[in-house]
Order: structure tokens, then C-alpha cells, then sequence
């Protein structure tokens, strides 16, 4: 009697750790989105008056990256031009020497993971697995790949270059992540929260 | 002599009057409890406030015979959730905005004494309770649908007040209502000084020999 019990409770107690909750699944596009910002807390920005941008959003896969401009991208750089401006600064070309630049990144990591079988012996007794006879899976495993991108945006210091190490230092990082990044009808707010949330930016 | 004395004043089995078989034997108790809990102290402050009605617990006991004392096992499942409009959090460096998820779920795995103040057979037990065990737990925080998680066995204890009621005297089936403090020890960022919650629950129990 005593041991039915206890595998009474184990049981309800596998019942219990198996039954996985997804909190987040009720949210929506717009409130997944996270906007993360990183300055320099040393920089004095009143000191940059230019600016100038990419004019093509770099995509970084996995290590490997090359340019694009697609729709998405064009509405990205246009109202990150429009939102600098509004905090002051003006937008020259590349040419003419900008105080600050800024780069905007779509970046993608793919992995690669891997789970072992995941049939317990103990899964379904429908052929009589009482008898202590399990199922003897070979140690296979399977593998699926997952990927995550984000938007990197970037200002470089281009007034005061690293002369030694020959590097322009970033005084100001913003990533965008979340379920929407892809979506053009999410563009404005993005790129209107990251500067909203960095109003030490403000020169004017 | 003194036998057949004995023997002689032997009268025919009182079945009525004979005290019944939960008091002559240590017997089996099982419970399975739905619960409500409310966080409590700097838990309730700094994460989660938000009372939970997705917990429950089974349990199996042992009550021993000419004692009013009983032993036994739960295992548990509690889960608190709660969520935080987008806001601004401000780190060493960054900030971050975002809708956060803050979430705990809790599998406590606990052994408990209980202490019963009138018999066996009344048809309402009191009881006061100590536990003390594991709790296997995980801590989600979601950042928009990014998830930091943090996952750790940890002690846990309990203090608790209940009674049991059965729905007939010297019957199997009973209903078990109980009030019930639970401390877990835990650090892990906004958690600084353990998960206290107290919870109320009601339970059915189911008891034999």
C-alpha cells in the first residue's frame, strides 16, 4: 500500500513539473519590444554640432556581414536622421567631416542546439513495459537551430579619434530587440523611444 | 484459576463502543490541496505583490496510533506572476525599456509534522503544522520576451494552522482546510531577502488503513 502511495505522488508530482506556463504568450507585438541604450558617461555631447549616417544598414549574420537597403531599412535611417535633428544636430554629408556618425546594424546570431531523445522508457505503457523492459533508443540525438536579430545602432565619435589605437570610440549604443524589429508599421516608435530615452543627447 | 476467571468475565464484542479502526491503527492520509497565496514581506515589495490562486499540493501522511502526532510528505507547485507596464530601468550604464514578466515558480518538496488537539474520530481536527524540505524554484524575469532566468534548489520551511473535517465520524473522506507561512532562502537580483508568502488553502483528503 505504502508504495502505490509514494508512486502515486511521484507521478502527480511529474504531472505538476510538466505542465510549463508561458507568461508571456498574451503580449503584444508592441510590448515585446525592448529598447536598450548604453552611453558614455564621460562624453560631453554639446560638444558635436554634425552628424552623418550610413547610407545603407549594415547586416551582420553570424560574423559575416555585408550592406542592405531595403524599405524597412530606408524608414530606419530616415527617422534617425529626423530624430537627431530634433535633438539639435545637423545632418551633413560624410564628406564634410561630422563631429559624430552613425552606424545602424541588423544583427542575427544563429544557434545551433541539441537534445537527446527525449523519449523516456517510461513514456506510454502501452506494450506492457511492466515487465522492467524499456525502450532501448540508440543515444541519437536531434538537433534544431534557433536565430535572434536585433537592431544595433551606433554613434562614433569622429572629433575626437584614438589616434594611437586608430579607433573612433562609441559614445552612444542603442539595440532594439523584440517580436516586431522586422516590421515597418514599427519603425517610428522604435527609433522615437531609444532617442526618447536619452535625453542627455540634447544639444539645442 | 485466574484464567478461567478472565475467561468468565470475557462479554460478547461491544461493536459499537469498540474504539474504530483510525484509532487503533497507524493509518494512511492523503491530501490534495488547491491554494491561494499572497506574497508577504520585501518578496511582495521589491518583485511580486500579486496573490496567486495556481498552487496546489499533494500530500501523504502517516497517523500514528496513541499519539496525536502525524508525519508525512508534500509536494507542492506555486507559481507568481506578475506584470509591469513598459517603464524605464536605469542600470550601471544602461537603460533599459521594456514590459517586464516577473515570475517564480516553485516546486517545494517538504516534510511535515503535524500536531492534532482532539481525537481521531472527531469529526473536526485542528492541527498545527512544521515543514521543512527543498524547494526547487525558477526565477523568469522577461524583459519584453527576453528571458533572464536563474534557477536553484533552496531550503524552505513552513509554519501552518489547520483542521481537518470529516464528512462522516469514522468516515474515509474529509475536507482539510489550512493557513500556512512559507519562507524559502533566495537571493538572486530583485529577490534580496528570501520568498515569504503565506497561502490558505482547501483540500480533500482521503484516509485508510
Amino acid at each position: 500500500m505504502l508504495k502505490k502511495a509514494s508512486l502515486f505522488i511521484l507521478a502527480a508530482g511529474l504531472g505538476m513539473m510538466s505542465c510549463s506556463k508561458d507568461p508571456i504568450s498574451d503580449l503584444s507585438t508592441e510590448e515585446t519590444l525592448v529598447y536598450i541604450t548604453n552611453h558614455d558617461k564621460a562624453a560631453n555631447y554639446t560638444q558635436y554640432k554634425t552628424f552623418s549616417i550610413v547610407d545603407s544598414v549594415l547586416v551582420v549574420e553570424n560574423g559575416q556581414a555585408g550592406t542592405a537597403l531595403t524599405e524597412l531599412d530606408r524608414d530606419v535611417l530616415i527617422r534617425i536622421v529626423s530624430n537627431m535633428e530634433k535633438l539639435g544636430y545637423k545632418y551633413v554629408s560624410p564628406k564634410s567631416k561630422p563631429d559624430v556618425g552613425i552606424n545602424a546594424s541588423w544583427i542575427t546570431n544563429t544557434y545551433l542546439n541539441v537534445v537527446s531523445q527525449p523519449l523516456s522508457s517510461y513514456y506510454g505503457g502501452y506494450w506492457g513495459g511492466g515487465g522492467g523492459y524499456g525502450y532501448g533508443y540508440p543515444s541519437y540525438y536531434q538537433y534544431y537551430q534557433t536565430s535572434e536579430s536585433y537592431w544595433l545602432i551606433s554613434m562614433l565619435d569622429f572629433k575626437n579619434p584614438n589616434t594611437v589605437d586608430k579607433t573612433f570610440k562609441v559614445v552612444w549604443d542603442a539595440q532594439i530587440r523584440g517580436a516586431g524589429i522586422g516590421d515597418r508599421q514599427y519603425v517610428d516608435r522604435m527609433v522615437d523611444s531609444i532617442f526618447g530615452q536619452s535625453e542627455y543627447l540634447k544639444i539645442n | 484459576m485466574g484464567a478461567l476467571q478472565a475467561h468468565a468475565q470475557e462479554e460478547a464484542p461491544k461493536l459499537y463502543t469498540l474504539p474504530s479502526a483510525y484509532e487503533r491503527y497507524t493509518h494512511y492520509l492523503a491530501t490534495a490541496r488547491l491554494m491561494g497565496a499572497m506574497p508577504l514581506g520585501s518578496f511582495a515589495d521589491n518583485y511580486i505583490d500579486k496573490s496567486s490562486f495556481q498552487n496546489y499540493s499533494i500530500s501523504l501522511e502517516w497517523v500514528f496510533r496513541n499519539s496525536p502526532i502525524s508525519v508525512g510528505g508534500e509536494l507542492g507547485s506555486y507559481y507568481f506572476e506578475k506584470r509591469i507596464p513598459r517603464a524605464l530601468y536605469d542600470g550601471a550604464d544602461e537603460t533599459i525599456s521594456a514590459v517586464q514578466t516577473r515570475t517564480i515558480s516553485q516546486i517545494p518538496i517538504e516534510v511535515f509534522g503535524n500536531y492534532h488537539f482532539l481525537g481521531k474520530n472527531a469529526t473536526v481536527q485542528p492541527y498545527v503544522q512544521v515543514s521543512g524540505g527543498v524547494s526547487i524554484l525558477d526565477y523568469t524575469l522577461y524583459y519584453g520576451n527576453l528571458a533572464s532566468q536563474d534557477q536553484k534548489v533552496k531550503p524552505k520551511y513552513g509554519v501552518g494552522l489547520g483542521s481537518k473535517f470529516l464528512f462522516k465520524r469514522d468516515g474515509s473522506l474529509g475536507v482539510d482546510v489550512r493557513v500556512k507561512y512559507n519562507g524559502v532562502s533566495y537571493k538572486h537580483e530583485y529577490i534580496d531577502k528570501g520568498i515569504s508568502s503565506v497561502n490558505g488553502s482547501i483540500g480533500l483528503f482521503y484516509r485508510w488503513w
